[in-house]
């Protein structure tokens, strides 16, 4: 098992991933670009526009034909807000050559080239995107946008964000806006995908049972990738020292919706800008709230009866925690009562040094079985990258095991409601 | 830019970490025994270089290993043949029937981790460090643990509750509330509802119409003896099959789980009590409206569940086949409905069968499911008309093959396909096996079988505003 990355033209990099943990491999390439209100909806059409055609495979049903012949590889595409950076993503995953019934297929070079040809070699009609593609995926976009209110927790924690981030970029709607849409057209989305393409960080990831060398050779010698120029990549760094919180009065935010069941979202601020204070804060949040022994888990699930689901999430770029709870409409007053009394116990120190072992213990043996995951791996790896800073798996854990209760209390805090925003029928 | 996807039904105990929901996947060689002669098995696949050692103990437990050198994460779940569908019984050595109410095997599934010792089972086996969990299906209970360390003691902790119940009047009282919350969950997802409803619309009085975790008014009424009584009938080493994923030496690991087994007789045979369930389906149409962006939709197609245990791989793939043929994503029909901006994914397509039910369901969204529904009949009857084309036929043998490697990616779906195919008969290896054999004069024949029109039925849910 082994990771390397090295850039091959200044803003784009390489990342090797050799692991025979799995019968596949896995290409991803990440494009980054700050979030911004008004390329936010030209982003999103970008990759619902690429994966319908290449120069060589006219259409998405060729495509899909290919993939198929390459022993059901498959390709999907996707876009992320990372921090305060809008991420499209793509990924094809195929066989490995060990496991393919034919020899000498070479699968991985096969995929490595179909995946660049989507991105950097799309079909095109008079030196713009067709524009009947372009037509059709603004409607289906429009359509994906619409669905966000169909999963409802999902809905609750994006309007937590939407309150708490009002005007800046991280609140925007990662799928962008429908009033975007009709500006959209297929020459001012190609000048888009081109000036991306141009300027934006890349990162191509690759991970199986490969030979690093090997892959750069395939990688470099790709006449998509050799028609790259240099770049100076614009892109926001996000970590617990960049994002200062203004201290500011708590809101309370409800919406209506015909829902069976009260959706619940907390947003939490953590004032504290210190290096490596994420480790801090990150078991504080296993202790308050992420495993099953966790003091929202036993007290409003195990001992209140309230929930299902009572749990919180620590979103490290921007040094914020979600909890979240469904409850029964009626119970509101009640749970955030609870919930409340949670934090205030944590800034008091009333949790053991069980909690803590237990704690330490949760996080790191999910990080030792990231590696066990080739997706999971490489989520790992991007987000470092986004984040400035590179920890080995090894320094991880043991960042987590030299944590103090102490500091523990110190960082809760630290720990402020920032928006209680309440779905209810 | 993900498709709606239902996955197989399951109930899990813990929102976090629930197990991969993967649609019921494929995967096989047939599991006999010599019923006197107890010894290890070795069965290999070369495809996917994967060896399974699977060993009937004496007081009746199948126990499955599947050793994975280099991989971090052990993995172990301990099943029993017991899920929401048996609601109905005769406990080995009465006569009477016993009926129970709607809920049960998932409510006992949530109670099992409750100890006499004041403790939860949850609780100690997150204080080791492990990830634990456990659902329930409708054929079967599953109470798992993922560990990097700690494997042992966390095996001791596993076996011991799930050995050894403890109910009181209150510990079963308060779960109301946790069990109510995770029904009015399900009841705001669409996804759920638009599934359900086409399960209603194909089953008369198979309890597959029941929701996993029962309805606020039918776990009213369960206590503590009913769980005791299920849990007796059920939780039987013979009706139980343990299943390890990891770096494993299975010899060793065989005398582990012997060291912690409770002796427990072979009890016999549960005689299962299965109403008859007619081969029409019950309503062609429903529809239901909520608030939702699009209107999403499933079209079931009813079968009679495979009487030959032989053939259900075969046919399992067959159809998957067929399907993929008809509407995946390189199919003539897909490209049109997406072109006319009437589908913008790929439908999810599953074939979902037991001893006791078969049905197709295509899920999906669209501005309009009743189109999709003509579209797919016409095309059902175009495929019967002009035969099979056999390079398309290849194609997707090969794509679904390389599917069915993948699955052999990660040590929890592993563990979870060799379980859930266990208890339909299936060694999770022959479907491996089964992709060469299928012959276009096979497919044919279940296409002609099993796609009829008079089965089909299709549920939708559209906005209600």
């Amino acid at each position: 098992m082994s990771y390397t990355s090295k850039y091959i033209k200044q803003g784009v990099k390489l990342h090797c991933i050799n692991t025979n943990k799995f019968k596949t491999n896995l290409m991803a390439v990440f494009i980054t670009m700050p979030l911004d209100r008004e390329t936010i909806t030209l982003d999103t059409v970008v990759p619902a526009v690429l994966k319908r055609g290449t120069e060589k495979l006219k259409t998405q049903e060729e495509i899909s034909k290919e993939l198929e012949d390459m022993y059901g590889a498959s390709f999907d595409c996707g876009i992320e807000k990372i921090g305060d950076n809008h991420v499209i993503k793509f990924y094809l995953e195929s066989l490995n050559d060990n496991f393919i019934p034919e020899k000498n297929k070479n699968l991985a070079k096969k995929s490595i080239e179909l995946l660049f040809d989507i991105i950097l070699n799309p079909v095109t009609e008079n030196g713009t995107f067709k524009e009947e593609y372009v037509e059709a995926e603004k409607e289906n976009i429009k359509i994906l946008i619409d669905s966000k209110i169909d999963n409802k927790d999902q809905y609750a924690l994006n309007r937590c964000i939407e309150e708490m981030y009002k005007n800046k970029p991280y609140g925007l709607y990662k799928y962008g806006y429908v009033e975007d849409l009709a500006k959209i057209n297929s020459k001012n989305l190609y000048e888009h995908y081109k000036s991306i393409i141009k300027k934006s960080k890349i990162d191509i990831f690759i991970s199986g049972e490969l030979n690093a060398k090997e892959i750069e050779e395939i990688v470099t010698s790709n006449e998509n990738i050799k028609k790259l120029e240099q770049r100076e990549p614009k892109y926001i760094v996000n970590n617990e020292q960049t994002e200062k919180k203004e201290s500011i009065e708590k809101k309370e935010i409800q919406d209506k919706m015909d829902i069976a069941q009260g959706k619940l979202v907390i947003g939490l601020d953590v004032e504290e800008n210190r290096a490596n204070s994420k480790f801090v804060t990150s078991l504080y949040n296993v202790i308050l709230g992420e495993s099953a022994t966790s003091k929202l888990f036993q007290n409003v699930r195990e001992k209140a009866s309230l929930a299902y689901t009572a749990r919180s999430n620590y979103v490290r770029q921007k040094n914020n925690i979600y909890i979240r709870c469904g409850i029964e409409v009626e119970n509101y007053k009640k749970a955030l009562n609870i919930i409340q009394e949670q934090l205030e116990d944590m800034r008091n120190g009333k949790f053991t040094e069980e909690d803590l072992k237990n704690g330490k213990k949760y996080i790191t043996s999910g990080i030792e079985t990231v590696q066990d995951e080739q997706d999971s791996e490489i989520t790992y790896y991007i987000g470092q990258e986004l984040s400035g800073t590179f920890t080995t798996f090894k320094e991880y854990e043991n960042k987590i095991n030299e944590i103090t209760i102490d500091q523990i209390k110190e960082i809760a805090s630290k720990i402020k409601i920032n928006t209680i925003y309440f779905l209810r029928n | 830019m993900g498709s709606v996807k239902l996955g197989q039904a399951l109930r899990s105990l813990a929102l976090k970490s629930t197990p991969h929901t993967s649609h019921l996947s494929h995967h096989n060689n047939k599991l006999q025994f010599d019923k006197k002669e107890n010894k290890m098995q070795i069965i290999e696949n070369l495809n996917v270089k994967e060896k399974l050692y699977i060993e009937k103990l004496e007081n009746g437990l199948t126990v499955m290993i599947i050793p994975k050198t280099g991989i971090k994460k052990k993995y172990v779940m301990w099943a029993t043949h017991y899920g929401s569908i048996d609601n109905e019984f005769i406990v080995p050595g009465e006569k009477e029937i016993t009926k129970v109410p709607d809920g049960v095997a998932h409510y006992l599934e949530h109670k099992m981790f409750e100890q006499k010792n004041g403790t939860n089972s949850l609780d100690v086996l997150t204080a080791l460090g492990v990830n634990a969990n456990a659902y329930t299906t409708n054929d079967h209970t599953a109470y798992l643990f993922e560990a990097t360390d700690n494997f042992y003691p966390a095996l001791d902790e596993l076996m011991d509750y799930v050995q050894n119940p403890y109910f009181t009047d209150e510990n079963v009282e308060k779960e109301k509330g946790i069990i109510g919350q995770e029904i009015r969950m399900y009841d705001d997802y669409p996804d759920w509802a638009v599934y359900m409803n086409a399960i209603k619309c194909m089953y008369k009085n198979n309890p597959i119409r029941i929701d996993i975790a029962g309805t606020v008014e039918s776990i009213a009424k369960i206590d503590k003896e009913v769980l005791y009584k299920c849990y007796n009938t059920f939780y039987n080493p013979a009706n139980m099959v343990m299943c390890f994923v990891g770096d494993f030496n299975p010899e060793d690991l065989i005398k582990e789980v012997n060291k912690r087994l409770i002796q427990k007789p072979n009890q016999g045979e549960i005689k299962r009590i299965q109403q008859e369930e007619p081969a029409e389906i019950v309503e062609k149409r429903i529809e239901k409206e909520v608030e939702v962006s699009m209107p999403l939709f499933v079209i079931g197609i009813k079968d009679i569940p495979c009487k030959r245990q032989e053939d259900i791989v075969k046919k399992h793939i067959a159809i998957e086949i067929l399907l993929n043929m008809l509407i995946g994503k390189s199919s003539k029909l897909y490209k049109e409905l997406y072109e006319k901006g009437l589908l913008i994914s790929e439908p999810y397509l599953e074939y979902e069968f037991s001893q006791s039910f078969a049905h197709i369901a295509i899920t999906g969204i669209s501005k309009d499911p009743d189109k999709i529904l003509e579209k797919i009949q016409e095309e059902i009857e175009n495929l019967k008309n002009k035969g099979i084309e056999k390079e398309h036929f290849e194609r997707i043998k090969n794509m679904l093959y390389g599917n069915n490697v993948k699955e052999f990616n990660n040590v929890s779906d592993i563990a979870r396909m060799f379980v859930s195919d266990y208890f339909k008969g299936i060694n999770s290896f022959e479907y491996l096996e089964n992709y060469k054999q299928i012959s276009i004069e096979y497919v044919t024949e279940v296409l002609n079988e099993v796609f009829l029109k008079d089965k089909t039925v299709i549920s939708i849910i559209k906005n209600n505003k």
